[in-house]
């Protein structure tokens, strides 16, 4: 019993000591000594997918052939709680080497954490698209795997129901609304399949509309930071957000409809005839062709709002892999990454899991009409425009979103409060 | 506790004392036994006994409880993103308070607790019909508490696909001429109803309790108010209520305790927060501000304050099972 009561004080003097200093470390642990056998761990919430198999076991054979000393571990987490694991991760400046990001905001938010991966990827620049969505002033913090964007797809068999041409879309707004009016008139399928339960519907609308709203200029200023919030074009978006709901171009509900991954379902069961899709992960040309013949589908350019605006494909890099700041050697690490975006590894990533791939290089033909109109529009297109938001910003545009789906606040209310969470973000 | 008599502070010092020493007589004497030791030694034995009895609940409670509490409080004076370590005061603090989101989330509390009477007068009322024994009250005893072993998760998606807007309720209110309400997308009605079908699910715990608080009620009363005359609501009213005070209070805790705590599985898969953020809680909106905005700090400080709303909420309770306890 009292030796007992000695290990008490021993077990509360040593938690004692453990537990002294400030709750967020802010300095990086060096790791010391040299392994054995080194270990690269990756996170990212893909490689457990079936789909993803061939993929990463690409990429680890080419890791291997110029590495066969290291061993690389891959554990996929669940994409719910991923950032909130990964927030754990950060905090305590210890976990994976290597980690898969969204693009924008999501890596943006935690660049602090992240080694510039501009030494090592020079070679792999011309070759990958997509850089802009990890980068942050200048620096590239993670290497993209897919191209994620918003292309506007529609139903070429509603097209043909309601006697409209579907190799000629509509190139202005007024011809769109003209034939959305007509297709529902003939088959009573809504103009756009609208989900925004989570607040998500908004940013795909602004991104795949705001090229025919904003000017060249507006567009490429509001990219590259110079937000004019008070530039009537800016409200237009907006303001055409609430028009089309209240015209009844949505279906009905769009607030209490999910987009992942309800919406997708409105469309593909012919309930809609245009939605503003994905390019990769879901949501996006393969998806559709499950349930649409995929000679049926159709991706068109963004109407024509504002004379002056040119129309073009928005998309950005969409999931790319990043190395943490407290792994052992950077190199290493970016080495892992430059295998995980090889051409090879690449190409079945785009053939097995339905992505748009960031090597430009792939051959894309056989993919169906769908990607054959994406894949030429990449060289032209520019960075989607909510990508440039932060995530708050982001956040607040969604809850307001649904206010002025709702009528319970103005246009001019939400783009004010907007730019003031962009100015302080 | 019985932790002996006078000057409890001085004794652990001496405490430490008698351990070296008996731990140097025990190195000299070798396998002597303990016996041997003089009288006042083992008195000491003897008192210091119960603090090395409770000494590992306590290491434990102030190594994984309040230190973290601690830690976490600090860490909300800190600041997020550049600022990560650095003490920034209160500012975390003035944040919550200037953000209608927290404003709404603590509102939803206030929101919670006027909801209870509700939450509890349901599973009352029906165990009293059980206990009248209405006809089939044996299936509906079971059917009640059915729905309390689901997780959370699987009854938001059943009722996610109930009351979607082209979903099967709906569909009955338009075949019945009443035009369709947007359960979840209305942000007038989408917490009512979470709430409603977090009562849906969770009730059948507390009919039991009630049903298990029918069975000490003394069968006389009723059968004298049944003589005399009194209709079902009086009989309820002046028999039944009176004499489950108890079972009453105690329902009512426990409830306000799962409300609290336990929305955030229903409201993550039915509404995510919204429409319009009205169906946020503190709890979610903690989740959202360390998971999805990678704003740790100020997520700590949601959390203190939310501490603190439950510290008041949990002393109240505590305060009201005691006059409980007391009336008995």
């Amino acid at each position: 019993m009292k030796q007992r009561a000695l290990w008490s004080v021993l077990l509360a003097a040593g938690l004692a000591v453990a537990g002294c200093g400030s709750a967020a470390r802010t300095e990086s642990p060096s790791g010391g000594g040299s392994p054995q056998k080194q270990k690269l761990v990756v996170w990212d919430w893909k490689s457990g997918e079936p789909a993803a198999a061939a993929y990463v076991e690409k990429a680890k054979a080419d890791f291997a052939q110029r590495h066969p000393d290291v061993t690389v571990e891959f554990v996929a987490q669940p994409f719910d709680q991923y950032y909130t694991l990964l927030g754990t991760a950060i905090q305590s400046n210890k976990g994976p080497d290597v980690m898969l990001f969204n693009g924008g905001g999501q890596i943006r938010d935690r660049v602090n954490a992240l080694v510039p991966l501009d030494p090592y990827v020079t070679e792999d620049k011309s070759r990958l698209a997509g850089w802009d969505a990890f980068g942050k002033d200048g620096k590239t913090y993670a290497v993209p795997v897919t191209l994620q964007g918003h292309p506007i797809y529609y139903n070429k068999t509603l097209y043909e129901k309601a006697g409209l041409d579907p190799a000629k879309p509509p190139k202005t707004w007024d011809e769109f609304v003209g034939d959305c009016a007509t297709i529902k008139k003939a088959t009573g399928a809504a103009c756009f399949a609208l989900g925004n339960k989570e607040g998500f519907g908004i940013q795909f609308f602004m991104s795949g509309l705001g090229s025919g709203i904003l000017t060249p200029q507006e567009y490429d200023d509001w990219i590259a930071g110079k937000r004019d919030w008070t530039s009537p074009h800016v409200k237009r978006i907006f303001e055409l957000w609430k028009e089309a709901n209240d015209k009844g171009l949505n279906n009905e509900g769009a607030n209490s409809t999910a987009m992942f991954n309800d919406i997708f379902r409105v469309f593909e069961t012919n309930k809609a005839t245009h939605i503003i899709g994905l390019m990769s992960d879901v949501g996006h040309w393969k998806d559709f062709a499950e349930f649409l013949p995929p000679d049926k589908i159709g991706v068109m350019p963004a109407p024509v709002v504002t004379g002056g605006a040119t129309p073009s494909l928005p998309y950005d890099g969409g999931i790319g892999y990043a190395v943490a700041k407290w792994t052992r050697d950077p190199k290493l690490a970016a080495d892992l990454v430059r295998s995980l975006t090889s051409t090879d590894a690449l190409t079945a990533f785009y053939a097995k899991a339905g992505a748009i791939a960031s090597d430009t290089t792939i051959d894309v033909s056989q993919a169906g009409p769908a990607v054959a109109a994406i894949v030429p529009e990449i060289k032209t297109g520019k960075p989607a425009l909510h990508v440039a938001l932060s995530s708050k910003t982001l956040d607040l545009m969604g809850r307001l979103s649904q206010q002025l789906l709702s009528g319970s606040a103005t246009v001019d209310k939400a783009v004010r409060q907007l730019a003031d969470s962009d100015r302080t973000s | 506790m019985p932790i002996g008599s006078s000057s409890p502070r001085v004794r652990p010092a001496r405490s430490g004392q008698a351990d070296a020493a008996t731990m140097k007589q025990r190195g000299h004497r070798g396998g002597v036994h303990a016996t041997a030791r003089p009288t006042s030694r083992g008195a000491r034995a003897e008192r210091l006994a119960p603090y090395v009895l409770v000494a590992p609940a306590v290491l434990i409670i102030v190594g994984l409880r309040l230190w973290p509490l601690v830690l976490g409080v600090d860490f909300s004076f800190t600041g997020d993103g550049e600022l990560n370590g650095t003490p920034v005061g209160a500012s975390n603090y003035l944040e919550l308070l200037g953000d209608p989101l927290f404003r709404t989330s603590l509102g939803n509390v206030g929101l919670l607790v006027l909801l209870l009477p509700i939450a509890v007068a349901i599973p009352g009322l029906l165990a009293t019909f059980i206990y009248l024994r209405v006809p089939g009250h044996r299936v509906y005893r079971s059917v009640y508490f059915f729905p309390a072993v689901l997780s959370p998760v699987i009854v938001g998606a059943i009722f996610n696909l109930m009351l979607g807007f082209d979903g099967p309720v709906n569909a009955v209110l338009g075949a019945i001429g009443a035009g369709p309400v947007d359960w979840l997308g209305d942000p007038g009605i989408a917490m009512f109803t979470v709430v409603g079908v977090h009562v849906w699910a969770t009730f059948g715990m507390a009919l039991v309790v009630f049903l298990a608080g029918f069975s000490t009620l003394d069968a006389s009363l009723l059968d004298a108010a049944r003589v005399d005359g009194a209709s079902l609501g009086r009989t309820i009213w002046h028999v039944i209520i009176p004499s489950l005070t108890r079972t009453i209070q105690f329902v009512f805790v426990t409830t306000m305790i799962g409300m609290l705590t336990s929305m955030f599985g229903l409201l993550f898969v039915m509404t995510g927060g919204g429409p319009e953020g009205s169906t946020y809680l503190p709890e979610y909106y903690i989740w959202h501000q360390q998971g999805q905005m990678n704003r740790p700090a100020l997520a700590s400080a949601a959390s203190t304050v939310l501490f603190v709303v439950m510290l008041v909420v949990g002393l109240l309770q505590i305060s009201v099972l005691r006059r409980a306890g007391r009336q008995d």
